[in-house]
């Protein structure tokens, strides 16, 4: 039980946190809010044209803002040595990453669903039938950032260039997360067939288990010698 | 069965021997004071028998547990009081404690912590937020999580760092009564004096060779090292 309790405990510290200072949110919002107001006042679209480009330029937006806060996820923990006392702790390993796979999961989560309907609204889409689908998307392709960049945000803490070095280990690996979740997202926008995108949400769901078990499983390794 | 026990214990990074074949024992109930110049050692003794490092060479034991094989084991006797305070400065005095007894499966009652913060002076801070808090109320915080905790053993690094007169003397008070529920205590210090009052055992660190001294020394006008 101890496992279950380590995660609900580590989730809660950090929502709590995030709550009280909204540092993390605040930066991942306004990040992704210049990114939307730059790409819809740099091009003229029309609404077939904003359907095809709107998935790249959000997936976008949604990766660049997780990586701030996947950024920040285990810097925190070195305020007051507090990382050191988590691997002094009696606790799986394995429990500490499910829990700030949680927390990072649930934050970039809260700032796709505050800015998908500003893409809406800037691109002039209609999507209010396909929003299930789009969700289902959202999650599945922002769990699979989260399951990998949990893990690099653990391995870079330690190094002096951690903020350039989690971008450059998390995007070649995640390529195929930003390829099926841009479209399948481009195939729902576009009102196609869902035979036609289906491939790409089972991609992203065949990711996120064998990433997430994987990362689970190399995490173990990481925060202690 | 010593509580500690330390067997050979090295410890180089990479060219520098920062410990060199340090042995010592400290049996339940006893507490042994460590001191030596700032570099000596001291903080990595304490981080290799916190789980933190491993040693080059050597080995160690806790409780009967192998300090680099029962790992786990290991950390569930222990708790270490250090300069980083492991404290989450966006939650309240209150959390701060909840965090540290969930992540070992206690659940201590409101009451219970209210008596805890209230024995090392700080019970009218109980909802300020850490980062508000003075270094010494940090100090007397993590007293309290230890109170809670009760550990069977105590690895202090530098105790009486930022305390004021009466922090100090609470301080002493703790460890005296750790140490007559069977708790054993290993401590670094600069403060001869105060050690001598809690100290069954004491020891100079030098260039990483360890020295044993006697305790009536730690009060005698000569240098140490």
């Amino acid at each position: 039980m101890n496992f279950f309790n380590v995660i609900r405990w580590l989730a809660w510290k950090d929502l709590l946190s995030e709550m009280r200072s909204r540092e993390n949110i605040s930066s991942m919002f306004f990040f992704a809010f210049i990114v939307i107001l730059i790409f819809s006042f740099s091009f003229s679209m029309d609404q077939k044209t904003a359907q095809e480009l709107m998935p790249g330029i959000m997936w976008v937006a949604f990766i660049f803002t997780g990586i701030i806060g996947l950024g920040k996820s285990f810097t925190a923990e070195l305020q007051n040595d507090c990382l050191e006392n988590l691997q002094m702790n009696p606790i799986p390993r394995g429990a500490i990453y499910l829990g700030k796979l949680v927390s990072n999961l649930l934050f970039m989560l809260v700032v796709e669903v505050i800015l998908f309907p500003l893409f809406v609204i800037f691109f002039n889409l209609d999507i209010f039938e396909k929003i299930p689908l789009i969700m289902l998307i959202l999650i599945a392709g922002t769990l699979g950032v989260s399951a990998v960049g949990t893990l690099f945000s653990a391995m870079t803490v330690q190094i002096r260039a951690r903020e350039v070095m989690l971008p450059i280990l998390l995007l070649p690996l995640i390529v195929p997360v930003i390829i099926g979740a841009v479209e399948a997202t481009g195939g729902v926008l576009q009102g196609e067939s869902v035979l036609l995108y289906r491939p790409w949400i089972e991609l992203l769901i065949i990711f996120d288990v064998i990433f997430t078990i994987v990362s689970f499983w190399v995490f173990e390794f990481i925060l202690d010698y | 069965m010593p509580a500690i026990q330390g067997i050979q214990l090295s410890k180089s990074y990479r060219h520098y021997q920062v410990l060199r074949n340090v042995s010592f024992e400290v049996a339940p109930g006893e507490c042994y004071a460590l001191f030596g110049p700032n570099g000596a050692g001291k903080t990595t003794l304490l981080k290799v028998l916190a789980t933190l490092q491993k040693p080059s060479s050597g080995r160690f034991e806790m409780m009967g547990y192998d300090g680099i094989q029962d790992r786990n084991q290991v950390r569930g006797v222990l708790m270490m009081i250090a300069h980083g305070s492991y404290l989450y400065s966006e939650l309240d005095a209150v959390e701060n404690l909840r965090f540290a007894a969930g992540l070992r499966s206690l659940s201590p009652t409101a009451r219970e912590i209210k008596l805890a913060l209230d024995r090392v002076g700080i019970g009218a801070f109980a909802d300020f937020k850490i980062r508000y808090f003075s270094e010494g109320m940090k100090k007397r915080l993590s007293i309290a999580k230890a109170i809670l905790i009760r550990p069977k053993v105590l690895l202090m690094d530098e105790p009486y760092s930022s305390l004021d007169e009466r922090g100090i003397a609470m301080m002493n008070h703790f460890i005296r009564e750790s140490l007559e529920q069977g708790a054993a205590v290993l401590m670094t210090s600069h403060n001869r004096v105060q050690s001598a009052e809690v100290a069954g055992k004491a020891g100079v660190l030098h260039q990483g060779v360890l020295r044993e001294i006697a305790v009536k020394d730690l009060v005698a006008p000569h240098e140490l090292f």
